[in-house]
């Protein structure tokens, strides 16, 4: 029978400083070694690691429509995490999943999307954005709001004024404080999101971040007349085996890497301990 | 159900008649009665007391290499083929059930290849409690100290001889392996002394309309209450049958390593310690809750069943005297 907890052989053929600032963020992208596809979903993790070290839950930063690798966005916390930064391109990694339930973007066709990502929390989002352009016609209006602690902080920041610039999206990025030469919003993210007003008409909104943050985005989306079922979010706990076992992921009867990550926000707000 | 009687000075001999089998059974260690694999037969400690370490870790191991690698990053599975022809001898009713427990959680979505192993190949030989310890109550959550449920033969103490129920196909193999120690019996001798030990168990709770009243407390200062008398020390879970969190770590010499599955538990901060900083469980009053939400509730919600068999071991091993028992009616009354 399939083991799985056996991880596969991963390559690493890339690493870009995504974000150098206090907690620096690397992106790695990888491909496996024996050359399969992962046929991850948007919004789907995997658990990167390094043998002899050990292993992390991590988001899939790219859509499985972009079939040239796989990308991993990881901030520099913990023990695997720093360990992951200090590898090069040619360098292997062990890698197991795809887990988690994803987002359910064939549901979302037709209907406008609006992405609320805070720090590292873009990195889960990005799928959604990279599907939604590789399939344009699929969708309404794509909106993303995107806020980090300082200019330093931001992820994906070229791709994201790339996209402000051509238009197949609009951007709103934001910083907490005052910055020299920073003329878009400062302030926290729930704050833009009052500022930019998007219509619930039709409209999927998908928010990311700090705990903090998320709770704050999704009043303020209620607010703006989101209905729950409009409203998903992402969410992570410590892991270990990502299939539902060993215990410490769960919030209330729900375990984050086997019923989530994504969760619609009419099941989270029944749930203890949101 | 088919019924023999074994002399009890045969035990050995029945034992021995089962070789093919790796044999795992309460054995005398010092001064202790522990649940280990059985390497002389004359170890082996019928006088049950309520085995502190329990019989969960034949089939789901304290410490379990899930994979071995070098330094080039070969890795080698173990080898679940190697998993032997199991029998855990002397497993009580209550530990025999928690299995039927933890089996949708390793087999679930995704089938766990280490437990499904060994669970397939261990054939489980209880002794039916006819002396039931001060904090039993399994007649309370669904069990009894004569329960079948999880074994393949059940053995009851009638004095001089053991009565053997067969319970499954390999209840039948295991006595067809020691025939000719065994004598057909008549059932109803034990059922007097499965009634008596029933009467014996002191302690009771209605659980009825629990899950429902926990829905409505998860937010209620009572946990806090609760939780202020918890040390943390983890006993309640390491020693329960249906617990069954684990970690993973790896292992390493210079050159070589292996993946390690082992125990861990909820009452530990660390358990949900997250790399950033930030613990969802920060604090006892809410690892406390948790775990009994888990038992008592979430459980219920995944498994339509709760996750305690009544062994009461928790309440007998707690070094501060908290007591199961008495913080559910506590939570039954609270509004």
């Amino acid at each position: 029978m399939n083991n799985p907890y056996l991880p596969q052989v991963a390559k690493i053929i890339d690493v870009k400083d995504e974000a150098p600032g206090e907690r620096p963020i690397k992106t790695f992208k990888v491909v496996l070694e024996n050359g399969n596809s992962l046929n991850h979903r948007p919004g789907q993790c995997a658990i990167i690691g390094i043998l002899g070290i050990g292993e992390s839950m991590i988001s899939i930063a790219s859509s499985p429509t972009r079939k040239d690798c796989l990308e991993f966005s990881v901030m520099r916390l913990g023990t695997v995490t720093s360990a992951l930064h200090e590898c090069e391109p040619g360098d292997t990694i062990s890698l197991r999943g795809p887990y988690g339930n994803g987002f359910p973007l064939d549901d979302w066709k037709g209907k406008n999307i609006v992405t609320i990502g805070g720090g590292i929390g873009q990195a889960p989002l990005r799928p959604i954005v990279q599907s939604i352009l590789d399939n344009r016609s699929d969708f309404g209006d794509l909106t993303v709001i995107y806020g980090a602690r300082s200019s330093h902080d931001l992820c994906f920041k070229d791709e994201l004024l790339a996209l402000e610039k051509d238009g197949p999206a609009s951007v709103h990025l934001s910083i907490d404080a005052e910055e020299p030469g920073w003329n878009k919003f400062v302030g926290f993210v729930p704050n833009n999101l009052l500022e930019i007003k998007p219509s619930p008409e039709n409209c999927i909104a998908i928010t990311c971040g700090p705990v903090v943050m998320i709770k704050y985005v999704i009043k303020n989306l209620l607010e703006l007349g989101f209905t729950d079922a409009q409203i998903f979010t992402t969410m992570e706990n410590r892991m270990k085996c990502g299939i539902g076992k060993c215990g410490r992921c769960n919030v209330g009867h729900l375990y984050i890497c086997k019923d989530g990550p994504v969760f619609s926000y009419d099941t989270l707000k029944d749930l203890p301990e949101f | 159900m088919t019924t023999y009687t074994l002399p009890k000075d045969k035990l050995p001999e029945f034992l021995s008649a089962l070789s093919d089998y790796e044999i795992w059974a309460p054995v005398k260690k010092g001064p202790a009665t522990l649940f280990d694999r059985l390497d002389d037969l004359k170890d082996v400690d019928l006088d049950l007391e309520n085995q502190p370490v329990i019989s969960k870790k034949a089939i789901f191991p304290q410490n379990e290499p899930l994979f071995s690698y070098d330094r080039k990053g070969t890795v080698t599975e173990t080898d679940l083929n190697a998993v032997k022809n199991t029998i855990v001898f002397g497993i009580r009713p209550c530990d025999a059930r928690s299995f039927t427990l933890l089996d949708p959680v390793f087999e679930g979505d995704v089938p766990d290849p280490y437990y499904r192993a060994r669970r397939s190949k261990t054939a489980l030989l209880g002794i039916a409690c006819n002396d039931p310890f001060v904090n039993c109550f399994c007649t309370s959550i669904g069990g009894s100290p004569f329960g079948r449920e999880g074994l393949d033969l059940l053995f009851i103490d009638c004095g001089d001889l053991f009565t053997l129920e067969v319970i499954t196909e390999t209840g039948k193999e295991i006595t067809g392996k020691a025939s000719s120690l065994l004598s057909p019996a008549t059932a109803e001798s034990s059922e007097q002394i499965a009634q008596a030990a029933t009467d014996k168990i002191k302690r009771h709770i209605d659980l009825t309309g629990l899950p429902e009243k926990l829905a409505s407390l998860f937010e209620h200062p009572v946990w806090k209450e609760f939780a202020s008398k918890c040390i943390g020390c983890g006993i309640c879970t390491y020693s329960c049958p249906t617990c069954y969190c684990f970690d993973m770590q790896d292992e390493t010499t210079l050159k070589q390593g292996r993946r390690v599955r082992i125990w861990d538990s909820c009452m530990f901060p660390e358990y949900t310690l997250h790399a950033s900083g930030h613990n969802p469980r920060a604090t006892r009053t809410e690892r406390f809750r948790n775990r009994i939400y888990h038992k008592f509730k979430f459980n219920m919600d995944n498994f339509h069943s709760y996750s305690c068999v009544g062994c009461g071991r928790c309440i007998s091993l707690c070094p501060v005297n908290i007591d199961l028992i008495d913080y559910l009616s506590r939570v039954k009354e609270t509004e």
